[in-house]
């Protein structure tokens, strides 16, 4: 089995910035998001990611299975947002002006009696958390696509994790295509003597039970030479003094633009948020529409 | 002034500013505002408890990171990360709605034998690589939220043998069951989640003493066979209820929803079959390992 990275690499803005400062304004866009409900400022970050995304020239075709799965989930919470509160931990809105009610339908066999009002906050909550939701998405689908597997060591060393869990982290990226070959050959192995993990028979309890022939011996065998590299890497004396990393990274004046950039927005959102802007935003042409204007 | 009063000294200048952020957030703003001490209370309180229990098992060889550590934390997250992605790929079948992820016993493994850093790692990283390679993207709560799935089950290195672990949860479950209950039966009628309006919750109250007295009998159950399997089940169980808690929860945040919609969308579905497949087949990896462990003494 073939294992291989979303990476490629591409000559483009986004691509030639620093991995650090592409991170923190990933994590600064996240925690200003989450500060507001109004679907213009919502569509404004929504617009900044999907600015971001077209900037790396990722193309519809490579991220397309991604947008589909992830745009299926969104849809469905979104809908049971919709048929089941108000959002948010502290309800984001707590006046209705009722648009339309649909129902009531009597359940069969318990005679509960199910009805649902579309109203003006729900279906303005809706789209905003379907805006706000696609801009996370956005910002988290370029990065594995934009960021050279190899740099996440060294990068997340230089936004401050221990040297050691940066180690780790590198040398995980590293075991991946390993790993896969000797799942590939346990798999063949495994197929030779008539195991069919398309084709697992029995009950739910069985059919887990079935898969221990396909974990049991990668997992093992990777435990088992792990030994191996532990033993040369104590015989290197790893972790006795401070790491040197083949890869260097170094701020240029557009890494730093934009680290100030990330830090100007999260500031401005954060007393936006303080001084009570941004929150749930209703059009008055909807609640006329509820007869509420 | 020595490393563990240093940091006792770093934590208590966290608390104390985190406090002050709220009561000056809350007072010089618009919008709600925090009633009454309650609420800093609360989180002062929860911020010493973490204190407290760091400072109880700081010196415990479950938080060491050594090489081997460093070791079994990157072939932890990278297997993790590679079961996600294959098993997420390749056709699977699935049986009554309940989805066959086998992955889920790789950071509750790793964390019960390697203690809590390896597994919270190799639930962390492992989720981050397993997402790079479908290419869905970084999704910090969930990251986190898988750590903390293997997190958890290595806790159980923080006590001196298996049985005194079961003890210590038993009196837990005990406990939480005892307060939750009785919270119940003081105020029974409360706004329900879902319809909004006042409704009769004794029901489950009764719910959580049936719950509670049937996961005290499965590990009297469980020990009869093997400690280490009781150990093993239980603590897993717990830590998925932990992280993929964590991480709905952290969605209402994140992305807006309602309880209801935490709980239906993704603790269920999610907490559900990751339990199932966990109780299946760490004990097998388990039992495999042991058998390992005894042929080359390491």
């Amino acid at each position: 089995m073939l294992i291989a990275w979303r990476y490629r690499e591409r000559d483009t803005i986004i691509q030639r910035l620093d991995p650090r400062a592409r991170i923190i304004f990933m994590v600064a866009m996240l925690f200003s998001i989450i500060q507001f409900w109004d679907l213009r400022i919502m569509l404004a970050f929504l617009g900044l990611a999907m600015l971001q995304f077209g900037l790396a020239r990722l193309t519809w075709r490579e991220t397309r299975r991604a947008w589909l799965l992830i745009s299926a989930i969104i849809l469905f919470m979104t809908v049971l947002t919709f048929f089941t509160g108000r959002g948010g931990i502290q309800e984001a809105y707590q006046e209705e002006h009722l648009i339309r009610r649909l129902g009531p339908v009597t359940l069969p066999l318990t005679g509960w009696q199910l009805h649902l009002d579309i109203t003006a906050e729900k279906s303005i909550f809706a789209l905003s958390q379907l805006a706000r939701m696609y801009a996370i998405t956005a910002l988290a689908i370029t990065i594995p696509y934009t960021i050279d597997p190899s740099l996440y060591g060294v990068t997340f060393r230089g936004l401050g994790l221990p040297d050691k869990f940066a180690y780790a982290m590198d040398l995980a990226f590293r075991f991946v295509p390993t790993l896969g070959r000797d799942f590939s050959v346990t798999l063949d192995a495994q197929r030779a003597r008539g195991y069919e993990v398309e084709r697992l028979s029995g009950g739910i309890v069985a059919q887990i039970r079935r898969l221990a022939p396909l974990l049991v011996p990668v997992v093992i065998n990777a435990i088992v030479s792990a030994e191996d590299i532990i033993d040369a890497m104590d015989l290197r004396a790893f972790g006795i003094g401070p790491r040197t990393w083949v890869h260097r990274l170094a701020y240029r004046p557009a890494d730093r633009a934009l680290i100030l950039f990330s830090g100007l927005i999260f500031a401005a959102s954060t007393v936006l948020a303080f001084m009570g802007v941004g929150r749930l935003w209703v059009p008055q042409a909807l609640l006329r529409l509820a007869g509420g204007g | 002034m020595n490393k563990t009063t240093r940091q006792a000294l770093n934590w208590l200048i966290v608390l104390i500013v985190f406090v002050l952020l709220m009561a000056l957030a809350s007072a010089l703003t618009s919008g709600d505002k925090i009633r009454g001490v309650a609420p800093i209370g609360a989180t002062a309180v929860g911020i010493i408890a973490i204190l407290i229990l760091y400072f109880l098992t700081a010196r415990s060889v479950a938080w060491e990171v050594g090489t081997r550590q460093v070791v079994y934390m990157a072939i932890g997250a990278a297997l993790y990360g590679l079961f996600n992605y294959i098993f997420n790929t390749i056709p699977m079948p699935s049986v009554s709605q309940v989805a066959l992820r086998p992955s889920v016993c790789i950071p509750i493994f790793f964390g019960y034998v390697f203690g809590p850093v390896v597994g919270f790692f190799t639930g962390a990283v492992g989720n981050i690589l397993g997402d790079f390679l479908t290419g869905w993207g970084v999704y910090p709560a969930w990251d986190v939220g898988n750590g903390l799935m293997g997190l958890v089950p290595g806790l159980v290195m923080l006590f001196a043998d298996k049985k005194r672990s079961l003890n210590f949860l038993t009196i837990l479950v005990a406990v939480l069951i005892i307060i939750a209950a009785a919270l119940i039966f003081i105020n029974p009628r409360v706004v329900g989640p879902w319809t909004g309006e006042i409704e009769d919750f004794s029901f489950w109250a009764w719910a959580f003493l049936i719950g509670g007295v049937v996961v005290i009998a499965l590990r009297f159950l469980l020990e009869r066979a093997s400690v280490d399997l009781a150990a093993v089940n239980l603590w897993g169980t717990l830590g998925i209820i932990v992280g993929i808690g964590f991480a709905a929860i952290a969605d209402i945040w994140v992305n807006g929803y309602s309880l209801a919609t935490a709980i239906i969308g993704e603790f269920a579905p999610a907490a559900g079959p990751n339990i199932l497949n966990a109780m299946i087949l760490v004990p097998i990896l388990l039992a495999a390992y042991r058998a390992i462990q005894a042929r080359t003494g390491r």
